[in-house]
C-alpha cells in the first residue's frame, strides 16, 4: 500500500493568495512545520511535520490557512445546533487531552447544564469563535485546557491562556461583564493503588518520563509532576494497581459493554489514539462501527481488546500515530508491540485474524478511512464465511 | 529470578479440557514480568475464547499469590477460592505448581508455564540468561563474580579449556567464553593470582535436596 503514490488529501493548506507573510503562524507552530523562506520571504508549509493542532489556523489574521477539522464554519454550525440541543447559555470548551468526555466538568466548573465542545487542543479555538459564541447568546464560557507542560501540542495551552486574558479585557470594555470566559487547566494522570502494588518495578522501567521510582520496600512512588498521562504503565502493570484518571478500567469496560450491545453486525470496535484520528463534530461511522478514544496508543490494553472479543465484537482495530508523530514517548511503538504479542497468543488458540494495528496521522485523513474500510471488508468476509459454515 | 516462559495456549487448552470450573492462580514473585493478576485475567480471557472455538464453556476464577512457592502464602490466598473448582491452573514455576498441588491433593494442578533456570533478564534486549545452577558451593568470590558452572558450556572449574575463538565458546559461538570473562574481570581487579589456585572437582552432595534453615 505504501508504494501507492496518490495525491493525498491533506488536513491543512496554506493559501498563498491570501498570505500576507506576517509570520505569526511560523512563530506559533510548535513543530516548525510552517516556515518563512529566507530568500523569497514567502511562508510555506511542510505538511510532513504538521500535527494538525490548528494553532496556526486560529491565529492567522489573513485567514490564509484552511483546515478540514473543526474549522470556524463547522464549529459555528455545531454551536448553533448544540445550543438548541443542550438548551443552555453556558459553553464548555474542552481539550480532549484533559477531558475525554464530560466526566468531572460539573465538579471542575460547578455547571451541570452546558453546551459541550470537545476539540483536540483548545489552542485551535480562535478569538473570533469565542466572540461568535457570545454573539449567539452564550453568556458564560468555560475552557478546560491541559496544564502548560502537559499540552500535547506544546503551545496550545499557553496560547489559549493569553487569548482568554485579552478577550476578557475586551468583553469587559464592551460591557459584557467581567471574566465572561473562565479558564481552568487540568491534566489527567496516573493513580496508583499502593495496596495492590507488588513492587515489580515495571512501571519504573517503562515510564518514558522517569515519573516513578520504587520506594523501599518495593512500592511504586509516582511523581505526578513528571507524569504525562500516556497510560503506558497502566496497560502493563502486572498487578493492575494503576489507573489513569478518566480512563479507568471500569469506565472503559462499561463503555465496551454498552457499545457492543448497541452495535450492528459485523461489530467493529476501534481503539484510537486521540491524536491519530480526529473525529468529525457530528455523528461518525456506520452503525456497526464504534470507537473508543485513548489518551495515547500506549494505553491500549490486551485486557480490553479481549474483553471486546468476549462480548461479541467481531473485529478490533487499533489506530495509533506513526512512531515519529507520537505526542508522547514510545507510546505508539509500545502499542504495536503489545498488539503483536496478543495477536500471537490469539493465533495459538486458533482465533481468526480479527485484530489489526495501523498507524495513521490526522494530516492525511484518508489514511484512517482506508484502513477502516479495508479492515471492515476483511471482517465482513470472515463473518460471512463463518455464517456459511 | 526463576525464569519461566508461557506454555503454548493450545497445550494449556488441551490440559484443561477435561474440566469446566478452573481456578487460575497467578504468582507475583520472581518472574519478570510477574505472572500476577493481570496475566491470570488475560489468560482466562484467552482460554475462554479458545474454549468457545472448541465448543467448550469454561468457568474461570482468578486469584494471585504473593509467592506461590510459599505454602503458607499459597494456602491463605488460594484456599478460600477452591470451592466448586475442578482444577487449578498455576502461573508459577515448578516449585509453585508443586506447592499448590500439595495444598490440594484432591485437585489436579496444571502448569501454565515452562520453568527454565535461575537467571537474569537483559531488559533492554529482552534476553533471559542462566546465571546460577544452585550448586550449593558458591565460587563467585574467586571468579570475579562470573559463574563458570552456568556460563562455561563445559562447567569447568579450572578453565579456560583453550577452545575459545575470539572470546566465543567453541561449543556455541553465540556464547561468550566464561573463562575469558573471568580472566578479564580479575585482571581489571588486579587479582589474577586467584586463577593459580586449583579448584578440586565439585562436591555434588553440597547441592542437597533438603535443608533445615
Amino acid at each position: 500500500m505504501s508504494q501507492q503514490v496518490t495525491e493525498h488529501r491533506v488536513a491543512l493548506k496554506l493559501n498563498e493568495e491570501y498570505c500576507s507573510s506576517c509570520s505569526i503562524c511560523c512563530s506559533l507552530c510548535p513543530f516548525e512545520a510552517i516556515k518563512k523562506d529566507a530568500e523569497t520571504g514567502n511562508t510555506f508549509l511542510e505538511i510532513e511535520k504538521c500535527q494538525v493542532c490548528g494553532i496556526c489556523y486560529s491565529a492567522c489574521p489573513a485567514k490564509a490557512i484552511d483546515t478540514i477539522y473543526y474549522d470556524s464554519g463547522s464549529l459555528i454550525k455545531y454551536l448553533e445546533r448544540a445550543k438548541q440541543e443542550y438548551d443552555s447559555d453556558t459553553l464548555v470548551i474542552m481539550c480532549k487531552g484533559s477531558a475525554p468526555d464530560f466526566v468531572g466538568i460539573e465538579r471542575l466548573f460547578g455547571v451541570s447544564k452546558f453546551v459541550p465542545l470537545s476539540v483536540p487542543c483548545v489552542g485551535r479555538i480562535s478569538e473570533e469563535l469565542f466572540l461568535k459564541a457570545i454573539a449567539m447568546g452564550i453568556e458564560e464560557i468555560y475552557v478546560l485546557a491541559c496544564d502548560q507542560n502537559y499540552c500535547r501540542f506544546e503551545r496550545g495551552s499557553p496560547v489559549t491562556g493569553r487569548r482568554i486574558l485579552a478577550l476578557n479585557l475586551l468583553l469587559e470594555q464592551l460591557g459584557y461583564g467581567r471574566e465572561v470566559i473562565t479558564l481552568k487547566r487540568h491534566s489527567l494522570k496516573v493513580k496508583a493503588d499502593r495496596d495492590l502494588c507488588i513492587g515489580c518495578g515495571n512501571c519504573a522501567f517503562y515510564c518514558p518520563y522517569q515519573a516513578v521510582k520504587l520506594d523501599s520496600p518495593g512500592v511504586a512512588n509516582f511523581n505526578l509532576d513528571s507524569c504525562r498521562g500516556c497510560g503506558l504503565c497502566v496497560a502493563i502493570c502486572p498487578a493492575m494497581a494503576l489507573e489513569l484518571e478518566n480512563w479507568e478500567r471500569e469506565r472503559i469496560s462499561t463503555l465496551i459493554s454498552r457499545l457492543s450491545s448497541e452495535m450492528e453486525q459485523p461489530k467493529i470496535l476501534v481503539f484510537r489514539c486521540q491524536w491519530a484520528v480526529f473525529p468529525p463534530l457530528d455523528g461518525e461511522f456506520s452503525p456497526n462501527i464504534c470507537a473508543i478514544d485513548l489518551p495515547c496508543a500506549a494505553r491500549v490494553d490486551a485486557f480490553h481488546i479481549l474483553e471486546a472479543f468476549q462480548k461479541g465484537v467481531d473485529g478490533v482495530l487499533i489506530a495509533a500515530c506513526p512512531e515519529e508523530d507520537c505526542k508522547l514517548e514510545r507510546g505508539s511503538g509500545r502499542a504495536q508491540h503489545s498488539v503483536a504479542v496478543l495477536r500471537e497468543r490469539l493465533n495459538q488458540i486458533g482465533f481468526e485474524d480479527r485484530l489489526h494495528f495501523c498507524s495513521v496521522a490526522p494530516r492525511y485523513p484518508e489514511e484512517f478511512d482506508r484502513e477502516l474500510r479495508q479492515f471492515s471488508q476483511r471482517i465482513e468476509a470472515i463473518c460471512s464465511k463463518r455464517e456459511r459454515k | 529470578m526463576i525464569v519461566t516462559t508461557q506454555k503454548p495456549l493450545d497445550e494449556i487448552l488441551d490440559s484443561i479440557s477435561p474440566y469446566s470450573n478452573i481456578l487460575i492462580a497467578g504468582c507475583d514473585g520472581c518472574t519478570q514480568p510477574p505472572r500476577g493478576i493481570r496475566e491470570a485475567k488475560t489468560l482466562s480471557q484467552l482460554l475462554d475464547l479458545g474454549g468457545r472455538l472448541r465448543d467448550k464453556n469454561f468457568v474461570f476464577k482468578v486469584a494471585t499469590v504473593v509467592k506461590q512457592c510459599d505454602s503458607f502464602l499459597a494456602a491463605s490466598a488460594l484456599k478460600p477460592q477452591v470451592d466448586g473448582v475442578e482444577a487449578v491452573l498455576s502461573l508459577a514455576c515448578g516449585a509453585g505448581v508443586q506447592t499448590v498441588a500439595e495444598l490440594f491433593p484432591d485437585l489436579p494442578v496444571l502448569p501454565a508455564q515452562n520453568t527454565h533456570f535461575i537467571g537474569v533478564e537483559d531488559r533492554e534486549g529482552g534476553i533471559l540468561e542462566e546465571r546460577c545452577a544452585a550448586c550449593g558451593d558458591c565460587l563467585l568470590a574467586r571468579m570475579g563474580g562470573i559463574c563458570p558452572v552456568t556460563r562455561c558450556a563445559k562447567g569447568l572449574l579450572n578453565g579456560a579449556c583453550g577452545g575459545a575463538r575470539n572470546g566465543k565458546c567453541e561449543m556455541d559461538p553465540a556464547r561468550d567464553c566464561a573463562w575469558e570473562l573471568i580472566f578479564q574481570r580479575l585482571d581489571k581487579q588486579d587479582k589474577l593470582d586467584l586463577l593459580k589456585e586449583f579448584r578440586p572437582p565439585r562436591n555434588y552432595q553440597l547441592r542437597a535436596w533438603r535443608l533445615t534453615p
